[in-house]
């Protein structure tokens, strides 16, 4: 499990919103701290990586699948680096 | 964040009208705002006059002036997403802008799930029903003769066939596939439990050719020869073997003379099914070869209509959408088809094999019964436009 600073649950949330949601999330976080993103929208698992890659100041330090209860939960590790 | 409650205010587009634009080779600009890997997979094609530009909606989220300013001003923007909720955040965005832009209702899957229905024959003893699935390249069929009606190659929506023959006041007696396909889910079992009409298909197809396990659906086998009376039209099945073991065509006879094939995935309007989607493309294509060249004279003539289940591009269609043609302009204007000895053949086709999609052998399952997708899932197995032809 990757360590992490805080989370932000987006569970039940449906494109574009995990992304909206996280980017507002990461810009009221320390520098260098990282947010636990917990998603269910399975899309978010390619978005993520393609945000990081696009988004200055964000850092993808890790995926991770989990099933909880029956259902998929799509976790995402995003570090603020500036 | 005022975007988001402004989103309602968005126009939207459906399918229909996109394809209807697209048949019509109307200029139509489309921002696809999935990410590079689903744009990659698959996209909207047109003929000539569509251009799309593919800018993820999380480079909008991070720079809405500097994506902005790469979307043209001066026509509308048809904004597409997987589902639906980016590209209305991206239209919403836009929209703000000044620009005049819409968003797809459903995003992609629902250009991936839109049907098509017209006419292809609408005679006195009845019609010939062509359904499209765009996106994919897929065709299917329905006769419909004095109250009859027999659907060839059904797709997984079935309300759609159920549609259209209850529209035509007919009742469904027969369910035909050419051949247990690889590349998209089969309607025909449903349709067959959902109906009682028999689901045809031959026995070779209902064993799984990578896993070498029996289907456990129900299905009625038919072999060369066999042949069966829907309304005033004959339909009489024909052997096929390249594409699977046991691909059929079916051969359509009406009483003004008419006469079709639906050729399934045995032959293409501008190509041929592949020979190895079984994983046994050496030893089949000797097969196909001969299914080719001694067997497909013996089901048509000049005038006979060639209808397949596929196609690969827009432009093997006529402006009305429809993807049929006589068996002398396939012949002509179908280079796969050019004479060549069995050598030269076998090394045309081992030549131009396009890539094997993985989940091909996962839908061949679904489509014996072998594996029960959830409509998600299945919806991901069929994303995408089919490669079942020759690349060549």
């Amino acid at each position: 499990m990757t360590s992490f600073d805080q989370t932000l649950d987006v569970k039940g949330a449906k494109c574009p919103m995990p992304l909206v949601k996280s980017r507002k999330a990461i810009g009221d976080l320390p520098v260098g701290q990282v947010l636990k993103v917990v998603a269910t929208d399975r899309g978010s698992v390619a978005d993520f990586q393609g945000w990081a890659k696009t988004a200055k100041n964000v850092e993808l330090v890790g995926q991770e699948t989990v099933n909880e209860g029956g259902q998929d939960l799509y976790l995402h590790f995003i570090k603020r680096t500036a | 964040m005022s975007m988001i409650e402004d989103q309602t205010t968005v126009a939207t587009f459906s399918p229909a009208e996109l394809y209807a634009r697209i048949l019509r080779d109307e200029p139509t600009f489309i921002l696809d705002v999935r990410n590079e890997d689903e744009f990659a997979r698959s996209s909207i094609e047109g003929r000539t006059k569509l251009t799309t530009l593919n800018l993820p909606y999380f480079e909008f989220l991070e720079d809405e002036d500097g994506c902005a300013a790469r979307v043209p001003s001066d026509r509308e923007v048809f904004v597409v997403c997987a589902k639906e909720g980016s590209s209305q955040y991206v239209a919403g965005i836009l929209q703000e802008r000044g620009y005049k832009a819409r968003y797809l209702e459903g995003g992609y899957t629902s250009w991936g799930n839109f049907y098509d229905v017209r006419d292809v024959v609408n005679a006195a003893w009845g019609r010939i029903v062509q359904v499209a699935r765009p996106a994919r390249g897929d065709l299917s069929f329905a006769v419909i003769s004095g109250g009859e009606a027999a659907l060839i190659d059904p797709m997984r929506h079935t309300q759609v066939y159920l549609d259209l023959i209850a529209e035509a006041g007919a009742k469904l007696t027969r369910i035909f596939d050419t051949h247990v396909h690889a590349d998209h889910i089969s309607g025909g079992p449903a349709l067959a439990e959902a109906t009682g009409a028999p689901y045809y298909v031959h026995a070779y197809d209902a064993i799984h050719p990578i896993d070498m396990l029996p289907a456990v659906i129900a299905y009625t086998h038919i072999e060369e020869g066999h042949s069966f009376e829907v309304g005033q039209v004959k339909i009489t099945t024909r052997w096929f073997p390249g594409h699977t073991l046991g691909q059929v065509n079916y051969r359509l006879d009406a009483p003004d003379g008419q006469s079709g094939l639906f050729t399934g995935d045995g032959i293409f309007l501008r190509s041929f099914g592949r020979p190895d989607l079984g994983g046994k493309g050496e030893a089949w294509t000797p097969m196909l070869y001969r299914s080719l060249t001694e067997r497909l004279p013996t089901m048509v003539d000049d005038s006979t209509l060639i209808l397949p289940a596929h196609f690969s591009t827009l432009d093997e269609g006529n402006a009305e959408g429809i993807f049929a043609a006589a068996y002398s302009e396939v012949r002509a204007s179908n280079d796969a088809l050019k004479p060549r000895d069995e050598a030269e053949f076998t090394t045309y086709v081992l030549s131009n094999l396009p890539v094997f999609p993985p989940e091909y052998v996962e839908i061949k399952r679904v489509n014996i019964g072998l594996s029960t997708p959830c409509d998600g899932t299945a919806n991901e197995l069929e994303l995408g436009k089919n490669i079942c032809a020759l690349s060549g």
